[in-house]
């Protein structure tokens, strides 16, 4: 047992805290009302779910909407304009995750009584329903409601209405164009290098994980509603712009100084253009993304939050990089994202919170993947995030460094079930290898190694 | 002033698609291109030039011969294994004018034409294709797919075809998922050298 001094170790469940309310709740997946409303098996869109395939990217692209379903139809009296095409089953499913986590090393109590108990069962980790397909001529939703064990209670997770068309261009190449109304920036992406949908696809709820992230990395996923309009020429140039607002949950409008959280400034603006290429079995990506946040930040009690006056800047740069090759036996991908935030803290240097104006952080993750058959795989990656040093901002040791690698192997046995062994190594955790909380524990205690069963029917 | 210039961007946007997507709808794109280019390309590839070996190429496919095939996906009556992953759904969502329109459309498309060097599988292959094989009672495969393996009417074009899809065609007609009076007695009767002979002769017409 350790015996800890209680100020560390109510600093230590705060970061512990923090970083599994981060991940409480999952990233979307893919789901079989799409294989029902398509009536084209998992493998079309996926290589293993949920990593997309082209002919995937272009299904996300066109809104869903592709259908092979009965529809009740409606259309206009001179029978020119359809009114109405809705599939005539719901396309509904459901995704279940179960999982065991355990330590290298329990966590400390979180009232200091010692250890927290070590191998924790998530029976569930997570349940969601999803609604997502088609729901009218040109508009589809990927729409999920989500109950995970850590919130206790059902959420809404990822959401994207789409609206999206086609204009066959004079030379005969496609320009698919369309709108997106999302709760998550990145979500609404085609490639698997971005927050929304990136590796790793599942992580566990109850395991300490990077504490400090980008605005665009997930901290603001739904917690606000963005509009956004793409357009994808060709099937190769992608280009996307968009405007996020403050959406929170749990919270009755009009957002006031009692909002909990930071609240955006206006708009955020939000910005994505890349280039897939794509020649026999291989696919080639590249591609550039970003978003400024201002925020109102939350100060905690003692502080004014008024939604006026200075605010917080975050500005988002990033680069991803991705590569496929889909054979018939063997498949192999590489992702890898790089994000850059420029953090301009006028509010809360104001407030006397951060030791200066300008702090950044870099978050790099980068992650290969190798099936045999879509039946026997893993994954292998490193994740890296590194913090400019400000004592306030980055808490116990000034430093958010954490840094590690994560080893996975999948087994595959139907399209729709996947077992998961998950062990991640940490080098650096809260800034430090060792003692990165004053009371002894190292970055490598918080190793994890993590079983998962991940149904979706 | 930013919420009004947040409220002008959405209106703005949204009233901008609209105008575009009626401009669109004026312009009149044939339900085959839309179909086609919108949907097929994603794995046919554009203009019906797949790249893809698992996915074959419909560029100057007879349009009788696409037609065919649409309705046995739809039908459920083509039944090898990628048919029903991908083309049971796919098909499942035309009718009869659209799977017209699209066979139409790849019928039309110039195929791609092939200057590789004969291999030593290709130079067999070309026998098999032009002479048959009489002691397996193998006729000529040029006497349906023509001279040239064209294709004509209901008999596919072979000429061009990636040499993994066809091998996948024919073990099919052997294992009967594809159903065909002529071709299932002529697949059993060739061996797995003879077929890979002939997947590379095809491929590099």
């Amino acid at each position: 047992m350790i015996a800890m001094p209680i100020p560390v170790c109510k600093a230590l469940a705060f970061c512990v805290t923090l970083g599994l309310a981060l991940s409480a709740v999952g990233p979307a997946h893919a789901v079989p009302s799409f294989a029902r409303q398509t009536g084209v098996s998992c493998e079309a869109c996926h290589t293993v779910f949920p990593e997309l395939t082209h002919f995937g990217r272009m299904f996300k692209a066109n809104g869903y909407t592709l259908t092979s379903l009965p529809q009740v139809r409606g259309v206009s009296s001179e029978g020119h304009e359809e009114r109405l095409s809705l599939n005539q089953i719901p396309p509904l499913s459901m995704m279940m995750q179960l999982s065991d986590t355990q330590l290298s090393k329990p966590l400390p109590d979180s009232a200091g009584h010692g250890e927290s108990q070590n191998g924790t069962v998530g029976f569930p980790q997570q349940v969601s329903i999803f609604y997502a397909g088609k729901i009218a001529p040109n508009l589809g939703i990927f729409g999920q409601l989500t109950y995970s064990s850590a919130a206790g209670r059902v959420q809404i997770d990822n959401t994207d209405v789409r609206f999206a068309d086609v204009w066959v261009m004079p030379d005969e190449r496609a320009l698919i164009y369309g709108l997106s109304l999302n709760n998550n920036p990145t979500l609404q992406d085609l490639w698997n290098t971005t927050p929304g949908f990136g590796l790793p696809y599942a992580s566990s709820a109850s395991a300490p994980s990077v504490s400090f992230k980008s605005q665009i990395d997930g901290a603001r996923a739904q917690d606000v509603a963005g509009l956004t309009a793409y357009a994808f020429w060709n099937e190769s140039l992608y280009a996307e712009v968009g405007l996020y607002r403050s959406a929170k949950q749990g919270t009755a409008g009009p957002l006031d100084s009692s909002t909990p959280g930071g609240v955006i400034a206006g708009a955020a603006p939000y910005w994505r253009l890349a280039y897939e290429y794509n020649v026999g079995r291989h696919s080639i990506e590249a591609g550039l993304y970003g978003a400024t946040f201002k925020l109102y930040p939350d100060l905690g009690s003692g502080f004014g939050k008024e939604l006026s006056g200075p605010s917080d800047k975050y500005a988002d740069v990033a680069q991803d990089v991705q590569y496929q090759y889909l054979g018939d036996v063997n498949i192999f991908s590489f992702e890898g994202t790089r994000i850059h935030e420029r953090q301009a803290l006028d509010a809360t240097f104001a407030a006397g919170k951060s030791d200066q104006v300008d702090n950044d952080l870099t978050t790099i993750r980068a992650f290969g993947t190798y099936y045999y058959r879509r039946k026997i795989g893993g994954s292998a990656g490193i994740f890296r995030t590194t913090t400019s040093t400000d004592t306030q901002v980055f808490g116990l040791n000034a430093r958010g460094d954490t840094s590690g690698w994560i080893a996975e192997l999948n087994f595959v046995p139907w399209l729709n079930t996947k077992f998961s062994l998950q062990y991640t190594g940490y080098s650096k955790y809260s800034g430090l290898s060792s003692n990165y909380d004053g009371a002894g524990r190292s970055a490598k205690d918080n190793n994890t190694t993590y079983l998962l069963a991940w149904l979706a029917y | 002033m930013k919420i009004h210039i947040f409220s002008a961007f959405v209106v703005g946007l949204v009233a901008s698609l609209a105008a575009l997507a009626a401009d669109i709808e004026v312009a009149g794109d044939s339900a085959a291109n839309r179909v086609a280019i919108g949907t097929c390309a994603g794995c046919h590839g554009p203009h019906g030039l797949s790249d893809v070996p698992r996915f074959p190429k419909l560029a100057g496919q007879p349009a009788n011969y696409i037609s065919a095939q649409l309705k046995a996906f739809r039908d459920h009556t083509r039944k090898d294994p990628d048919a029903q992953s991908f083309m049971w759904g796919i098909a499942a969502s035309l009718d009869e004018k659209q799977i017209d329109a699209v066979a139409r459309y790849y019928a039309a498309q110039p195929p791609q034409s092939h200057s590789s060097s004969a291999s030593a599988e290709a130079v067999r292959g070309k026998t098999i294709y032009e002479k048959g094989i009489e002691s397996q009672q193998v006729p000529a495969c040029a006497g349906c797919h023509g001279l040239k393996a064209e294709g004509l009417a209901d008999i596919p074009r072979l000429a061009g075809q990636h040499s993994p899809y066809f091998l996948d065609q024919m073990r099919s007609y052997k294992g009967s998922a594809r159903s065909s009076d002529l071709m299932q007695p002529i697949a059993s009767r060739l061996d797995a050298r003879n077929l890979e002979d002939l997947a590379a002769y095809v491929h590099s017409r």
